[in-house]
């Protein structure tokens, strides 16, 4: 028997209880998808059934309009942040830590403090809409099918735009500042500075951060969940959401497994990306 | 800057309130409904600063729900978990920074994936395994499935600390007799306090605010967590706002509270190394 290396003797227990919890779950799932309750092995009929099923092209066609509605909404309104903060005025530092506060909220706390200020009836939200008649009468964020995703995407916006704000700032910081002379030197304005010397140089932060903010997009649960739990008629149906309730509310552990199978590969290939981007990064500052 | 247009002040400080009403709102919101009587509460004009402020609310959620038992779940299960991964993280983290082996690549991809893990892809199996294990609704079942959060997180963010180390200090200790167990407690641990710290702040932090994992492992009220409890408040027909805002500004302090000393030591961290140069 060959010796093992110390480094991997320290590593051992965090690798076998990641192992445990992450990598047995996987194959389980896999299993799972391919047999039915009694165990016996199905071939692709749980795959079938699920895309047949109505809600699956929904939850598909949500997700996507979620993931991507909150992904560039984010990015923006983060970079454009990140921006501001980094200009001099008086009382940026009040306003940096300020820009955290939606970030370090509880996900929950946050999604439920939205709910009751987009409430139809007493929420704060429709009445500094109506009392100056910029809309006539009341809307029903949470209940009408058309305003209930565009809700959902703006409160999980507000939440990580902090985010994408501090990372880019901090990319921001590390710009060396010959290069803005340069620019002032060759008669550049403000908007000039910003498109061709500070976006170009936060480039490699704005593409991690994206990958990060599409992977946890597609991971978040919390916000939908707590509000509307996919409804109103699934109109905020994520496939997340559609595999807890494939699994808890319908009790189709072997269709839900095979719907995690296809969801966890799409999000895989996402990671990968994510993983081929980093490294590379490291390997340019090394 | 002087080229800077007297326009362009003024976009920057309205831009600069924009972000702070946008921000802000919202957790003012909160804390000031969360101090309403019923009848400030639901009424067309809004009330703004509550007139009568009360505390009738967090009387409420204090001894008429379960927020209580769900705040002390939450802490046993958020530190239980925290300080579980923190102890075997801290072995990975050590020999990831410190030796060479083989594989270690791909041994440090895996756990970054484990971080990245679309979790809503594994909760059917790992609650089939819990089941069978008897861990549903356990403190230890919700404990263990967080470690699938903190512990990629925690050995992530100490490997980094370790690095950041000079291994001059370590080699010293060795050539004086110390083992590498006695190196790593006696000599890398003291000095690596602060990035601890930060580590269990964030995974307190990270499992305090979980929902998935606990909507489907936890529920029952025994072990409920609180955002669970929170979505609870709501997911009936009458919902009492006053008393939900109240219980998010009761989940919200603790969390409020380890950020705010967070940012201290990290400040307190960054300039001391600037000190040191």
């Amino acid at each position: 028997m060959t010796r093992i290396s110390p480094g991997l003797l320290f590593a051992l227990p965090a690798l076998i209880v990641l192992t445990m919890l992450v990598a047995y779950p996987i194959m389980y799932t896999a299993l799972l998808s391919v047999t039915d309750q009694q165990g016996n092995l199905v071939g692709l009929q749980n795959f079938q059934r699920v895309m047949q099923a109505r809600t699956t092209p929904v939850a598909f066609y949500n997700t996507l309009v979620w993931v991507g509605g909150s992904v560039v909404l984010q990015v923006v309104l983060g970079t454009a942040t990140a921006i501001l903060l980094n200009e001099k005025f008086a009382g940026r530092a009040i306003v940096r830590s300020i820009a955290v506060i939606p970030w370090v909220i509880p996900g929950i706390v946050g999604a439920l403090t939205w709910a009751w200020m987009f409430h139809t009836e007493f929420g704060i939200i429709n009445y500094m809409l109506t009392a100056p008649g910029i809309v006539d009468e009341p809307v029903g964020w949470l209940v009408s099918r058309n305003t209930v995703m565009p809700a959902m995407i703006a409160i999980n916006v507000w939440k990580l735009f902090p985010f994408v704000a501090i990372m880019v700032l901090a990319g921001l910081q590390a710009i060396p500042k010959d290069l803005y002379e340069a620019a002032r030197v060759d008669g550049a304005g403000f908007w000039d500075e910003v498109w061709h010397v500070t976006l170009p140089q936060v480039r490699p932060v704005i593409v991690a951060v994206t990958l990060l903010l599409v992977i946890w997009a597609l991971n978040h649960i919390t916000t939908i969940f707590a509000i509307t739990r996919g409804g109103p008629a699934n109109s905020t149906l994520i496939t997340p959401i559609q595999i807890f309730r494939l699994a808890f509310e319908s009790v189709q552990f072997h269709q839900a497994a095979a719907l995690s199978v296809m969801f966890f590969a799409a999000t895989m290939v996402i990671v990968a990306v994510y993983i081929k981007v980093l490294s590379a990064k490291e390997e340019k500052s090394l | 800057m002087n080229e800077r247009t007297r326009a362009g002040v003024i976009f920057t400080y309205v831009c600069a309130a924009l972000v702070v009403a946008v921000c802000l709102f919202p957790f003012l919101w909160m804390a000031l409904s969360s101090i309403k009587v019923l009848r400030e509460l639901y009424t067309i004009p809004p009330v703004w600063i509550p007139t009568v402020p009360t505390l009738e609310n967090y009387r409420t959620v204090l001894f008429d729900s379960n927020i209580p038992r769900y705040f002390l779940n939450s802490v046993i299960i958020s530190v239980g978990s925290t300080t579980l991964a923190l102890s075997i993280a801290i072995f990975a983290a050590y020999g990831f920074a410190r030796f060479r082996f083989r594989g270690k690549a791909y041994y440090q991809s895996f756990i970054l994936i484990g971080q990245l893990l679309p979790t809503a892809a594994i909760i059917v199996p790992l609650f089939v395994t819990l089941r069978y294990l008897g861990l549903v609704n356990t403190y230890l079942g919700l404990i263990l499935v967080y470690m699938i959060i903190t512990l990629p997180l925690s050995v992530w963010m100490l490997t980094s600390y370790f690095r950041a180390i000079p291994v001059e200090l370590e080699e010293a200790a060795i050539i004086d007799g110390s083992s590498r167990l006695g190196v790593l407690f006696r000599v890398t641990l003291p000095l690596s306090i602060p990035g601890i710290i930060a580590v269990l702040v964030y995974s307190f932090i990270t499992t305090w605010n979980e929902f998935i994992f606990a909507l489907t492992f936890a529920t029952d009220s025994s072990v409920k967590t609180l955002p669970i409890g929170l979505a609870e408040f709501t997911t009936e027909f009458d919902t009492d706002w006053g008393a939900v805002m109240a219980a998010s500004m009761i989940m919200t302090i603790p969390i409020a509270v380890l950020f705010l000393s967070m940012q201290r030591l990290f400040i307190g961290g960054m300039t001391a190394g600037a000190t040191k140069g």
